[in-house]
């Protein structure tokens, strides 16, 4: 890894006469004179530099537009630049370039494009093809081969002047020959867009170029090296950017994803190199001095340079030494970021999620709904309610008609009229009806009784008809308790069936008046009151939610909502079905983007698989899940204690003027009670972001697993987990000064004890 | 004698847990009165108040606003409470808002108006209490006599057909008291029917067409403002004196 100065991408490469040269975006070009320790970068022109040959004391540089430049070395480390080269006279664009002498050069480019300059003047030589000219290459100033698209391979052998078709393998015939290198009179090669190495060598007195063979691929080693190697085949699982055959067998390959690969047998075996940088980064050239000495140069101004490729058959480039901290952090920085991110994601997500439950069941907890209440509705109420969705369902497709309307009457000069909800007219009438019967028969005690019975016999029915399947678990004694796991759906209904029994009786028994009862034991003077009618059943149900997650450990709720419940899966598969590939064609927007993403490039090996959403990854989903569902239980019991701070006058204020419970809740009650409760809120917010490291556990790849995964290949313990603290650290101290601003900024003016600074 | 506007019969209250606190109370207001009523901590005042706008559910007895009763589940609660102003003890107004929207709430989500109207019907009423200067400030930055105006104003925002004050200057500095009192005298002279739970003996002896006085949860004396100072039971001598003390 050499420190090049530069952050733009380094496009093309060339070594000519001990010195190395790299060119990218915007002009760049760099020159190195000890071999590709130092730089000097300059600019030349604005142009992107994207191809590059050298040869005959010379290098070319030049565009996709058709710019070029000819650097003529005049002596040691000085050169002419010959920036007056009239540009490649292309229809479309030049694909690669090649020298034939010191001033002179041929171009090719799409639809068979092939331009000879002589060192004056372009001359057109296209043959008339269609095919994309992709590379091109001289061995001297006569011989040169062209590839390109459907297996197209040109060759000359007068300098560029006259083209003659040679035949590419059947296998590729219908591949692009991405690269071409005319390396010696005896040994030519290509690559094709697949990976195919493609070789030519002299047969007798046939030179190069006529016959061309598929290498067999026979291991492909990953970086790293040791003895696990894949099966080749007939091509590399990688599209080259560029080849550097240094060798009648040897070679370098570059390309994107980190791929930096030798052979030393022609393409038979092809060892990847461990490198210094992300696997991400992209290469696109390699230039090498001679056998052992070169570069390779990428992406973001990365030039790593080598002085022994081949000498070690794995590790070729310069091994990263993980004791000098600066290359440690540069290493493992960027999977430290992959895991900020990735726990940025579940813990937004998580406390998202978190929040809205513990709104609901706050809301749930405080509600003064009883069983008195439940006791006291009538029909026409129950009616009522299960009208209530299709009215919301009548009001939004209304709502959208009366805008139309709107829209249209105005635009007409119409007087403007808006369609009535019917539902709302018939749940009005419900309601009047109900409110009838209300005042005239309060309670209709015959019914709740007969209600009341029907519950009990269901409730008995319910347990007798599931205890057997309970029975069948061979449960002894205590281990009872773990009948819930043994079969869940049966011990879900013996609950329902306590539940209903509980309901039934305090129905059954049901006359009319609704007050707390003393109960005498026995004899003794001990009393103690029972309040059945004071139950309430939304209460019951969220206190029954916070008890399980409050009661039992996180990294469990972890294993046992991803590996025991496979919620991941379960919302995945149903998911992708429902947000399919297909689907979402030409349907994508920011929305379905949070939810799914696929990969759309038709090249790509992940062609139509999820890359990105929420629905990408099991681990994610249950991630989300665990940790919202496990906080929405802590938020829950800090919102209800914000709630409770509130005085109840304010309660009473907000309906003494007429506003309904829910109303008031939301317009008086919520917007104080959030308030009160930003600072625990924070606390607990803070919380989800050191608790989502249990989501390792799980395999989701956030920032403390990167730690683990960073330990594995560098073995620096305490750099790395000091890495994690310090990343850790500034994720929850900026999200706690996030909390403080808001804190301030929602302050209420003159309100609380202000503890000042 | 015309209907009463606000007829309370035969009003129990007994507690969950058994407390007794209104034992048959029976009043009734008529259109442009005011009615005190007083009596010593615990007699059931407050309950009696609540119960009229059933902020507390009595356990029997029979309210009427108008003729039309109003502790039955027939009856829309909401629209009821809507009707009748309350004012409280502790102000009770919402800390989170504006002057200018603690008035308007209700006027926005009970009555329907639009944001701009209801504000400026908010302003006529907070003029009419002398709070004009103070629509934008936050209840936290007002004094206790500015806060119970403002809740004034927020009851009368409604345009009730009663109004209910429930010790409205207890928790007031006495130096405070004047500019609350003189906003409900102003309303009484402008004939608001108000039913006003006070300690404010001298208040109710002054503006009160009426004096309820109610001792362990029924009503002890009754009759016109003079009874203060010619109470004929016993109780309320006593009472009365306790608090001139």
């Amino acid at each position: 890894m050499v420190d090049s100065g530069t952050e733009s991408d380094l496009l093309s490469a060339e070594a000519l006469n001990g010195e190395m040269w790299a060119f990218g975006t915007g002009g760049i070009a760099g020159k190195s004179l000890d071999g590709g320790l130092t730089w000097q970068f300059d600019n030349f022109g604005t142009h992107d530099w994207t191809h590059s040959d050298s040869g005959f004391d010379s290098i070319a540089i030049a565009s996709t537009s058709g710019a070029v430049i000819i650097i003529e070395e005049i002596g040691e480390g000085e050169e002419d630049i010959h920036d007056d080269i009239p540009p490649v006279p292309t229809q479309e664009r030049v694909n690669a370039i090649a020298l034939t002498g010191s001033q002179s050069l041929v171009a090719v480019g799409h639809s068979g494009e092939i331009w000879q300059f002589d060192g004056v003047t372009w001359n057109n030589r296209s043959m008339g093809g269609v095919e994309d000219l992709l590379s091109i290459s001289f061995l001297d100033s006569n011989a040169g081969l062209i590839s390109g698209q459907g297996g197209t391979i040109l060759a000359t052998s007068d300098g560029g002047v006259t083209w003659d078709y040679r035949d590419a393998p059947n296998e590729v015939s219908s591949s692009n020959i991405s690269l071409v290198e005319y390396y010696s009179d005896i040994r030519a090669y290509a690559i094709t867009e697949q990976g195919h190495i493609l070789k030519s060598s002299k047969q007798g007195s046939v030179s190069v170029g006529f016959v061309w063979s598929i290498v067999e691929i026979e291991r492909e080693y990953p970086p790293g090296g040791g003895d696990d190697f894949l099966p080749g085949g007939i091509d590399l699982d990688y599209q080259v950017n560029s080849m550097e055959v240094i060798g009648q067998f040897k070679m370098v390959l570059a390309g994107p994803k980190g791929y930096l690969a030798l052979s030393l047998d022609g393409g038979n075996i092809v060892s990847q190199q461990m490198i210094p940088v992300s696997n991400e980064t992209s290469f696109h050239a390699v230039a090498m001095q001679d056998g052992f000495n070169g570069v390779a140069v990428g992406d973001d101004g990365v030039i790593l340079r080598t002085e022994n490729a081949g000498a070690e058959e794995f590790v070729g480039f310069e091994v990263i030494d993980f004791n000098d901290f600066g290359q440690f952090v540069d290493y493992s920085k960027e999977r430290l970021i992959d895991g900020l991110v990735a726990t940025a994601k579940i813990v937004l997500f998580g406390i998202a999620m978190g929040f809205s439950i513990g709104i609901i069941l706050s809301m749930l907890k405080t509600s003064p709904t009883s069983l008195k209440n439940v006791a006291q509705t009538n029909r026409f109420q129950l009616i009522t309610f299960a009208l209530l969705p299709f009215w919301a369902l009548f009001q939004l497709a209304l709502a959208i008609i009366n805008g139309i309307l709107l829209l249209l009457r105005s635009g007409l000069g119409l007087p403007t009229k808006s369609l009535e909800n019917p539902i709302g007219i018939q749940i009005s009438e419900l309601r009047q009806k109900s409110a009838q019967i209300a005042a005239n028969k309060p309670l209709n005690i015959t019914a709740i009784r007969l209600v009341g019975s029907v519950l009990l016999v269901l409730g008995f029915f319910q347990i007798f008809s599931t205890l057997d399947e309970i029975r069948a678990l061979n449960l002894d004694g205590w281990e009872h308790i773990y009948a819930p796991v043994g079969s869940p759906a049966s011990f879900a209904l013996i609950l329902l069936g306590i539940a209903l029994i509980i309901l039934g009786v305090v129905f059954a028994s049901c006359n009319g008046d609704f007050s707390i009862k003393d109960l005498h034991w026995g004899a003794s003077k001990r009393k103690f009151s029972i309040n059945p009618w004071g139950i309430r059943p939304l209460n019951t149900i969220a206190t029954v939610y916070t008890d399980i997650f409050r009661n039992t450990p996180l990294i469990v709720q972890f294993m046992f909502i991803h590996f025991g419940f496979e919620l991941g899966r379960r919302i995945q598969e149903p998911g992708l079905e429902l947000f399919n590939f297909d689907y979402l064609e030409g349907h994508a927007n920011f929305l379905t983007n949070i939810i799914v993403t696929y990969d759309t490039n038709p090249d790509s090996l992940a062609y139509g698989r999820p890359i990105g959403g929420i629905l990408e990854d099991r681990a994610y989903i249950s991630a989300i899940f665990a940790l919202g569902l496990n906080s929405g239980a802590y938020q829950c019991e800090t919102i209800r204690g914000a709630i409770a701070a509130i005085p109840s006058g304010q309660m009473e204020a907000g309906r003494s003027i007429g506003l309904n419970y829910m109303q008031t809740m939301r317009l008086v009650i919520m917007p104080q009670a959030v308030r009160i409760c930003i600072p625990p809120l924070g606390n607990e917010m803070v919380n989800l972001v050191l608790n989502s490291s249990l989501a390792m556990v799980i395999g989701y790849a956030e920032i403390t697993r990167q730690g683990k995964l960073i330990i594995a290949t560098t073995f620096q313990i305490f750099w790395t987990w000091g890495m994690v603290m310090i990343s850790y650290f500034v994720i929850t101290w900026s999200l706690a000064l996030f909390l403080r601003y808001l804190e301030e900024k929602t302050r209420i003016p003159g309100l609380g004890i202000s503890g000042g600074a | 004698m015309s209907d009463p506007i606000l007829s309370v019969k035969d009003m129990e209250k007994t507690y969950v847990g058994g407390v007794h606190a209104v034992r048959g109370v029976s009043f009734d207001v008529l259109e442009g009165e005011s009615l005190a009523i007083i009596g010593s901590s615990g007699s059931g005042k407050s309950t009696v108040l609540r119960c009229i706008n059933r902020l507390i559910e009595p356990t029997k007895g029979v309210v009427r606003l108008k003729g039309e009763q109003i502790n039955t589940p027939a009856s829309n609660i909401n629209s009821v409470r809507s009707r009748i102003g309350m004012v409280f003890q502790s102000f009770e107004l919402f800390a989170h808002l504006k002057v200018i929207d603690n008035v308007s709430l209700g006027l926005i989500h009970v009555r329907g108006m639009s944001r701009d109207k209801a504000r400026e019907v908010a302003k006529q009423v907070l003029d009419r209490v002398d709070m004009l200067d103070r629509t934008d400030a936050y209840p936290g930055n007002l004094s206790g006599g500015q806060k119970q105006r403002v809740a004034i104003a927020r009851a009368l925002a409604m345009k009730p057909e009663v109004m209910l004050f429930d010790e409205p200057t207890s928790a007031l500095d006495p130096e405070l008291i004047g500019s609350v009192l003189e906003t409900i005298r102003g309303l009484a002279e402008e004939g608001m029917t108000m039913v006003v739970v006070t300690h404010e003996i001298g208040f109710a002896r002054d503006v009160a067409d009426r004096v309820l006085y109610m001792d362990e949860g029924v009503v002890a004396e009754e009759g016109p403002s003079s009874i203060i100072d010619e109470p004929k039971s016993e109780r309320m001598r006593a009472f009365l004196s306790s608090i001139n003390e």
